[in-house]
This record gives C-alpha cells, structure tokens and sequence, in this order.
C-alpha cells in the first residue's frame, strides 16, 4: 500500500468511527451556543397559583397539604424553609415555593429534554472517568482526519490548488474573530 | 455490518435511556478534609476573604439558564450562600435542586454600588422571568460568595 492510499483509508476509517461522536458534538455544541435564550438540557415551565394561607394549620401539616394542593404525586427529595413564613419543596421535576401567609404558590417544573440532554451530558463530559478518554481520543481522531483529509485529492483540486484556497480560508474565520474580538 | 448495526443501536438506546441522574463530582471535586459551616463564613467573612473552604448543605437553588450557579444552604434556618462557578467549566443541572452536596471554592468578597446592585437583580430576575422593581435596592451592598472549584452532589 501506497502513501496516498494509506492516507485515504485512514481519512476513510477515522470518518467513519468519528461520525457518531461529530453528530453529538455538533448538535448539542448548537445547543448549548445559545444557553441565553434556552435551557438546551431541561424543559422549564412556571406555574403559579394560591393554595390559600396555611398559618393556622400545624407545622407538620403544611407539606403533605401543600403537595395534595398543587396536586404533586412524585417523590418529594427534601424541603427547606426558605424565610419564616416561606417554604421550599423539592420534588423530582418541580421545585415548589410557598407563601404560608397567602397562599401564593409558584411552581418551577424541569423535564429533561429527550435526546438533547443526554447529548449534553457527553458532551459536556458530566459522566467524567472513560468518557474524557474516549473524548480525547475523539479530538486526536479529528485532528487526524482534518490532517489525511488535506491529502485525499492531488493536482488542481488538491492542497496545491481549489483544496489550498478553501483551506486558506477556513483557516482565515478564527483569524478573523480573534483580530475582531480579542 | 449485523455487529456493527447492533452496537449503533444499543448506543442510541443506551442514550435515550440514559439516566437522568445528578449525584456525582462535577469541576475538581473535593479534596478538603474539614467541613467550613456556611454561618462561620457570615459570622466571621474577614477570616475566610481569599481562603479555600469546604462547605455542605442543600442545593436549593441553580441558575437554569447556563447552570453556572448554585445557592447552598446554611446550618442556621434560612441561611443560603451562593456558589458561582466559570460558565462552562461546571454546569450544575437543575434536577440538582433539593439534593445534598459538598462544595469546594474561595471565599469572596463582592462589593456593589447601588446601581451595581439594580443591574444585579435586574439580570437574577431576567434569568427567572420575573419583575424587578429597581426601588426595592436602597443602597451599596456587600456580599459574600464562593468562587466554586468542584463539588460532590449526593
């Protein structure tokens, strides 16, 4: 096998091992660019309404009460008294502030977002361990397969001709925002 | 090709299945051996300024926009102290809310003009949709925080 051949089996084989992972990358890498308009891994949704005043009630009542009011069934993960007549609740998917005095009650929902977020979660290497090897591993294989596919075409089209020019200018973009921004 | 078709498979099933777990280590973790109480750092905030500590109590709060904060609670009632992490090195997922955690970071000092303050809480209430009536700020305010560097959620 020759050099040239060499080269475009391993542009061919890295392209095909690295397609999945660009595919994760790509979408969540859009997905999390505009976090200040979206929460990209959870579906957020507020709800406010009024339970009415739970002062007269004993202490020990306001929870389960307040969990049969706001109609909310799931597992409840722990509850903080977030001023003296405040109360927070934390339920798997919604977090629920009440007001003891008046009843006012807002409830912050939280689904995560299917697909999407398990593509943040790789991508924004929340697993850790074997994830951040493999990638790593990802990355090299990026490099390699921007390296081979350099080489892929000779003559007019190649490096020394139309594949120079468009490299040139991929090259420039950075460039370009970093004399812009930096 | 069957093989290679199986193993797309279960790696797409494998992610639409993934947990939606939380606990874990996120940023550096923690290597402290000693728990700081958050009431020590509000006590006492000059013996803590620029000092790194270990701290635990409830998530009970997490920007969920970018996930680059976190309100912990106290050990008094009602106490919370705020842990602000570089956007993009730690992302604290919203399902971390109610769970317990332990945080490590440096105490800092946050020293706000008035209308410093305003933008503030203009940009908290921003982030959570909600109103924000400039008059309630009536002064400079001082504040105490964590620039967190990793933590441990159980």
């Amino acid at each position: 096998m020759n050099w040239s051949k060499l080269n475009r089996a391993l542009h061919r084989d890295i392209g095909y091992l690295c397609c999945g992972l660009t595919l994760i990358y790509a979408i969540s890498g859009v997905a999390v660019n505009h976090v200040d308009s979206w929460n990209p891994s959870y579906r957020l949704t507020r709800i406010t309404s009024n339970i009415g005043s739970l002062t007269q009630l004993p202490r020990q009542e306001h929870v389960p009460l307040i969990l049969e009011r706001v109609g909310e069934a799931r597992t409840l993960k722990n509850v903080f008294p977030s001023a003296p007549e405040e109360l927070t609740l934390f339920v798997e998917g919604n977090t629920i502030k009440v007001d003891l005095v008046t009843g006012e009650t807002v409830q912050d929902r939280y689904v995560p977002r299917r697909f999407l977020y398990e593509l943040n979660f790789l991508h924004l290497n929340h697993p850790k361990k074997l994830w951040t090897w493999c990638a790593d591993i990802y990355a090299v294989g990026l490099a390699v397969l921007a390296l081979t596919g350099l080489f892929v075409l000779r003559g007019r089209l190649g490096l020394v001709g139309r594949g120079g020019v468009l490299t040139a200018i991929g090259a420039a973009i950075p460039l370009f925002f970093l004399w812009l921004y930096l | 090709m069957r093989v290679l078709c199986l193993a797309v498979m279960l790696f797409a099933v494998s992610l639409v299945n993934a947990s939606a777990g939380v606990e874990g280590s996120y940023g550096h973790g923690v290597t402290l051996p000693e728990v700081t109480p958050v009431s020590a750092i509000f006590d006492a905030p000059q013996n803590y300024v620029g000092k790194r500590v270990l701290i635990e109590g409830m998530i009970v709060d997490v920007c969920t926009s970018r996930g680059c904060w976190i309100f912990i609670s106290g050990d008094r009632p009602y106490e919370k102290i705020r842990v602000k992490v570089t956007d993009g090195e730690i992302v604290f997922p919203v399902a971390a809310q109610g769970h317990l955690a332990q945080v490590e970071g440096i105490v800092q000092e946050l020293r706000r003009s008035k209308q410093d303050v305003i933008n503030w809480k203009r940009h908290l209430a921003e982030e959570r949709g909600e109103e924000f009536d400039p008059s309630t700020v009536t002064g400079p305010e001082v504040t105490y925080r964590l620039r967190g560097l990793g933590a441990v959620i159980r």
